[in-house]
């Protein structure tokens, strides 16, 4: 009959020879660590379980994807075609070789209508009470019209871009001045755009947006009221005006994000 | 075990209170908001899901204010609003799948979570059409579905019924039960039948307090002994419907067997019964609501 015991590693039982058990302390019993193998084997864990995301973090240029790519197809359509605009009105003012005044009225106008429009995609945030649940998704509301109004803000500058690039070498006031004249309508044109869409608590969809974008634009007609308006002892005012809209539309923005996050702007536009 | 603390939360409207002082703490399970129009529900759903910031008080999950959390709250939270809102020329599939981009949802598992959503809430036949043919009670469950995406911690669930049919609440019911472990479910409404048999425990609001707070059986344990039934003729019946509220009404052959709730007995031959949800509902929102109606078509 065989009997089974259960032997501690520090005091063996006697052998079959019969010799006495030997006692061997704990630490010298172990064989030696291989240091080198055993940082090798935990980098490699280190490794995986890096690999290993209990959680997922969108990156920030995941979620401008993501805005991007559930855009409608009328929306690419439309940047497409203000893009394709800009560049055919342009080259009629570098093939014609017209007067300035003409030229920064009409491309000035064209820009801003191209802003407001680029910018109609915030109002379709706050459109068919999404408002409220955007709000409480983990890219909110806020967020959301970050990543909107930068969308828009890079469309703007391909189309300014584009403008006073194809103009450049036929425009006799230069490339900076010309820059002036047309910024300060566009942000002028921007500041009421934003202003009312917070005050007038947008409530249709994509036509009230446009509608409300072209009354805005309206705005940027004025030189062509004014003809003097271009003449150089002028430049310094539209310097100013363009200073305080960079300033206004910043203040601007800060109070649509500041409404959104602290007042109950969701509530408001969404109804 | 996850835990939602409000304490102290009240939310002024100018010179309005619609949430006055409630102070509850919630853990996992069932909680069911009961309430007439204008308690409160919402105002308080909406600051637990950070639409509204709240006029004075904190919320906190785990122990940590939820404007602290902010994205990390809203990451767990799971929202369907009362007036529910979508892009009516999205389709079904195309919708959820914006908002679970939006939720953080990790993109291999996006398309299959949507399927799955689909599937539960029964709307897999109708994910190519656009949302804008859809009838009142498919956007009551793509609203539903939308809210389950992320499979959040907190559910919180404003009206959640209004528009479904009955097979189709009670198909929303099961879906809830079959949720409510491990997760904190908020359902906001004012048909008892929606919680009375899902809920873990029922918090009755009344002009932005929380009046009672408890199980089915402990809410309806105080209104023992003022719960009456009361066989009378058609003007008896005619004349008690001015005098109290009526909780059920029933043609027996030319008498009326009433459903009363009264602190003291009615009038004599008045027997008293064992209370209902119903009866709680009625002692305590007394003035004409949707249920009231809503009873009042079901009995009458």
């Amino acid at each position: 009959m065989t009997r089974h015991t259960h032997a501690s590693p520090h005091h063996r039982p006697a052998d079959q020879t019969g010799k006495p058990p030997i006692n061997i302390p704990a630490s010298e019993w172990r064989f030696p660590i291989n240091e080198e193998k055993k940082a090798k084997s935990l980098a490699v864990i280190y490794q995986e379980a890096s690999l290993k995301q209990l959680r997922y973090y969108p990156t920030f240029l995941e979620h401008i994807w993501n805005q991007m790519r559930f855009q409608p197809l009328t929306h690419w359509l439309t940047l497409g075609s203000l893009l394709l605009s800009a560049m055919l009105l342009a080259l009629r003012f570098r093939l014609k070789s017209g007067g300035a005044p003409e030229m920064l009225t009409a491309c000035s106008v064209f820009f801003v209508f191209a802003g407001n429009i680029c910018l109609s995609q915030i109002a379709r945030l706050f459109s068919c009470h999404m408002a409220e649940l955007e709000q409480t998704l983990y890219l909110n509301l806020r967020q959301m019209v970050c990543i909107r109004m930068l969308e828009a803000g890079i469309a703007n500058l391909i189309i300014l871009t584009v403008i006073l690039g194809i103009t450049g070498e036929t425009n006799p006031l230069g490339i900076g001045t010309s820059l002036i004249y047309m910024l300060a309508p566009f942000l002028w044109s921007n500041i009421l755009y934003l202003h009312m869409l917070t005050c007038l608590r947008n409530t249709g969809s994509g036509l009230f947006s446009y509608a409300l974008g072209l009354l805005c634009g309206i705005a940027a007609l004025f030189p062509v009221l004014w003809e003097s308006a271009y003449r150089p002892e002028y430049l310094t005012i539209w310097k100013c005006l363009t200073i305080a809209g960079v300033f206004l539309l910043a203040a601007e923005i800060v109070n649509l994000l500041g409404r959104i996050d602290c007042e109950d702007t969701a509530i408001i536009l969404s109804r | 075990m996850p835990e939602l603390t409000l304490d102290r939360i009240t939310k002024h409207f100018k010179n309005k209170i619609a949430v006055d002082h409630v102070s509850i703490s919630l853990q996992d399970g069932v909680y069911g908001f009961l309430g007439a129009n204008g308690a409160g529900k919402t105002t308080l759903l909406r600051m637990i899901c950070q639409v509204l910031k709240p006029t004075a008080g904190e919320i906190r999950y785990n122990g940590i204010p939820i404007n602290k959390l902010d994205g990390d709250y809203r990451y767990i939270l799971g929202y369907l609003p009362q007036d529910f809102g979508y892009y009516p020329d999205f389709t079904a599939r195309r919708y959820l799948e914006y908002l679970a981009a939006c939720k953080a949802l990790p993109p291999d598992l996006l398309k299959e979570k949507v399927q799955e959503m689909l599937r539960l809430t029964g709307l897999e036949g109708d994910q190519r059409s656009k949302i804008k043919t859809f009838s009142g009670g498919m956007l009551r469950r793509l609203g539903i579905a939308q809210a389950l995406l992320n499979d959040p911690g907190i559910l919180v669930l404003d009206e959640p019924t209004s528009g479904l049919d009955p097979k189709e609440r009670i198909r929303f019911r099961n879906i809830v039960s079959s949720l409510s472990k491990g997760r904190i479910i908020i359902l906001s409404t004012h048909i008892v039948s929606d919680i009375e048999f899902i809920a873990d425990e029922i918090l009755l609001m009344k002009q932005g307090r929380i009046i009672e707070q408890g199980t089915t059986a402990k809410v309806t344990e105080s209104m023992h002994g003022k719960v009456w039934e009361y066989l009378a003729d058609q003007d008896e019946a005619l004349r008690m419907n001015d005098t109290f509220a009526i909780s059920n009404l029933k043609n027996e052959g030319d008498k009326v067997r009433l459903r009363l709730v009264s602190d003291t007995c009615p009038c004599k031959g008045a027997v008293p019964v064992s209370p209902g949800l119903e009866d709680v509902y009625l002692y305590h929102f007394e003035e004409v609501s949707e249920h009231v109606e809503h009873l009042e078509r079901r009995t009458l």
